[in-house]
């Protein structure tokens, strides 16, 4: 997420210098990586490039894409090493996101604005992008009292940006823009070769199929969403030596909470384990002891809900 | 707890609690609790979800222009937020409909008083920095913090389930004079709000009509309050209230369509995504129960040889969910104090009243 501007300045770089009048660019790669590259070469070629024809081939669209099942939560990892050129793309994508804020189309991108807490056992460094996010600061001794258990924290605002209602909105741009989607599934880069100028090879997790990377490894994540309308901030905890994502983190959706705290480096499962269900459940619900609560509140709104829930709307896994 | 007041007592000690607000109900069971044996009815012509609470967003954060001292306001605020909070905390948060929440409050010129009374009571309070304020049109000057919302549509039935736990009873009914209770009840607890003022030609009571719009849009995780506080936006759990209006004097319960225009004009302007809400809103109006000075105190009333005994506990205007415990604590020692007056124990008893 926080990466996906990236391809701006070296893709415009690459594409500009090979062609003049016509250009044909193909994206693999429909989750949120692939489209926006796709918008950003469009936005970038578009006015001076003609014809200009970019297709986006993926066996996969939303909503069954890994940004379909992210929260949507803008937040790099709190320990990064503040490489310049990842803190300038989380910024300039955080404030690309800000700019959209003041437009109706906010809602239709699944983008809103969420406050929160990221709390700690021990004092840590800032992270590189305190100045990227509004507001933010330490935690209070008052506001520490919320997580007993640990001593230190931040506070600040951030965006959230909802993959299911965000890769439709994108698509609908790019369509009027007069990009194509494909979907076919590229099993070689030379199949697509003499038809293009430019590949632009967005793959997230599966890219080992077109090109071997040993760097490149799935960090399977498992989550819970539940029904819980009164939970209006992010919690992320953490402990540094259990590694990112693997406490109980909550972040409240616009309709449901995404509970989580699984981050599982190498593992390829795409199945349910009930383990990593009960560490997500019952992390969280120390947490915040009024999720304890959700069966009975889901019962209770029964009404207000559009379909029938089950107790915990769904659990999924995601890599 | 009756058995043994049955034997020290001939007759249980009766409370009478005129109102079924948030104020009528709190107040009705600090007495229960304070007093237990006690015998507790609230009467009260509309309950939840008809009474002025219903229509309130339900935020903690008391602004009043009051003549009533800060120290009393700071007390009652502290302990109304600090009750609230441990129900915050608690799995019994979404049943109450109580929830933490932040939010930005802004101004186009700054307050008189830069720093309110309360900042230090709610859970994190600081003024905005000068590029966050760039965000929200002509504002130049804003704090944010994180505070409590208590909706009342849920928090009253909640309370209404407690009362009935601590064997309150619940009596419909308009009081429309005081002495119809003489008799009944050994003290009258008055929390009628606007309805004190027939009750008691309080000619300093008076409504400050409010009128809302409750929305659906989930994505809202902030309330914005703006200025003076007649626009505002408060997400809490089963909508967003939008507001709203201060009109002195205005007795209209019904909505007003020009009034509901102006509403969703002026939050759109701090909030353009409301423009997305799915469907029309829920109007709503609530006449704030105004009086300059908050009325907490008891009374003993005499008309033609008779007397009887009330506690006072009404005109909160717009800060009647802010100050409610605090002050519902404080009826219930004015009332233990009243009835240790006029029921005083004999020497050799032991019980506590």
């Amino acid at each position: 997420m926080e990466a996906w501007l990236h391809l701006n300045a070296q893709t415009e770089e690459l594409v500009g210098q090979h062609c003049r009048t016509e250009m044909r660019v193909a994206v693999i790669g429909a989750g949120v990586i692939g489209l926006s590259s796709a918008q950003c070469i469009i936005n970038r070629f578009q006015p001076t490039v003609k014809p200009l024809t970019v297709i986006v081939y993926a066996d996969t669209f939303t909503p069954d894409t890994t940004s379909d099942g992210a929260a949507g939560f803008w937040q790099p990892y709190v320990l990064d090493e503040g490489k310049p050129e990842e803190v300038k793309w989380n910024k300039e994508t955080f404030d690309y996101l800000l700019s959209y804020m003041s437009s109706s189309d906010a809602n239709e991108m699944g983008l809103f604005l969420q406050s929160g807490y990221n709390i700690f056992k021990e004092p840590v460094p800032d992270p590189s992008w305190k100045d990227a996010v509004l507001g933010f600061r330490h935690l209070t001794t008052k506001e520490l009292k919320l997580f007993p258990g640990f001593s230190y924290g931040w506070f600040n605002t951030t965006l959230m940006l909802e993959g299911k209602s965000y890769l439709p909105w994108m698509m609908a741009k790019l369509k009027e823009c007069g990009v194509k989607f494909v979907e076919k599934k590229i099993s070689s880069f030379q199949e697509l070769g003499p038809d293009f100028d430019v590949i632009v090879n967005c793959t997230g997790i599966r890219a080992q199929e077109l090109q071997p990377d040993p760097e490149l490894k799935p960090a399977r994540g498992q989550i819970v969403k539940v029904y819980a309308p009164w939970m209006k901030h992010f919690i992320v905890s953490h402990d540094l030596k259990a590694g990112i994502y693997s406490m109980p983190y909550i972040l409240p959706g616009s309709k449901l909470v995404t509970m989580g705290g699984i981050f599982q480096l190498g593992n390829w499962s795409e199945e349910n384990n009930p383990k990593d269900h009960n560490k997500v459940w019952e992390g969280g619900c120390k947490l915040v002891p009024s999720l304890k609560v959700v069966a009975k509140y889901l019962i209770q709104f029964e009404g207000k809900i559009k379909k029938e829930s089950p107790y915990k709307i769904n659990q999924q896994c995601m890599l | 707890r009756g058995l043994r007041c049955r034997k020290q007592r001939m007759d249980r000690v009766r409370v009478g609690v005129i109102g079924a607000g948030i104020v009528g109900l709190s107040t009705a069971l600090c007495v229960a609790e304070s007093l237990p044996g006690c015998s507790v009815t609230v009467i009260a012509e509309k309950f939840s979800p008809h009474t002025t609470s219903d229509v309130a967003a339900g935020i903690l954060s008391p602004h009043l222009i009051t003549v009533t001292p800060v120290e009393s306001l700071r007390r009652w605020f502290a302990e109304t937020f600090a009750h609230v909070y441990s129900i915050a905390r608690s799995t019994e948060a979404p049943d109450a409909g109580v929830q933490i929440l932040s939010g930005w409050e802004i101004f186009k010129e700054p307050p008189e008083e830069r720093i309110p009374f309360w900042s230090d009571i709610v859970l994190a309070f600081r003024v905005m920095s000068d590029s966050e304020l760039t965000r929200f049109p002509e504002t130049t000057f804003g704090w944010m913090y994180t505070t409590l919302l208590c909706e009342c549509l849920l928090y009253l039935p909640w309370l209404e389930k407690r009362l009935k736990q601590a064997g309150v009873q619940l009596e419909a009914g308009k009081v429309t004079d005081l002495w119809d209770l003489e008799g009944k009840y050994d003290v009258v607890v008055n929390c009628a709000g606007l309805g004190a003022g027939p009750l008691t030609g309080d000619p300093l009571l008076h409504p400050v009509r409010g009128q809302v719009l409750k929305v659906r849009a989930p994505w809202l995780k902030h309330f914005i309050r703006c200025g003076d506080g007649t626009t505002y936006i408060y997400p809490g759990v089963t909508g967003v209230t939008l507001g709203g209006t201060r009109q002195a004097g205005d007795r209209r319960l019904g909505p007003d369509a020009a009034d509901e225009r102006s509403i969703l004009a002026r939050c759109l302007v701090y909030e353009p995504s409301l423009a997305g809400c799915r469907g029309l809103g829920e109007a709503g109006v609530g006449l704030r129960p105004t009086r300059r000075a908050l009325r907490l105190g008891g009374e003993r009333l005499e008309r033609g040889g008779r007397s009887m005994w009330v506690v006072h506990n009404y005109g909160h205007g717009g800060a009647g969910v802010s100050l409610h415990w605090g002050m519902a604590r404080e009826a219930a020692r004015l009332v233990k104090e009243t009835l240790a007056q006029i029921r005083p124990q004999p020497t050799h008893n032991k019980s506590k009243l």
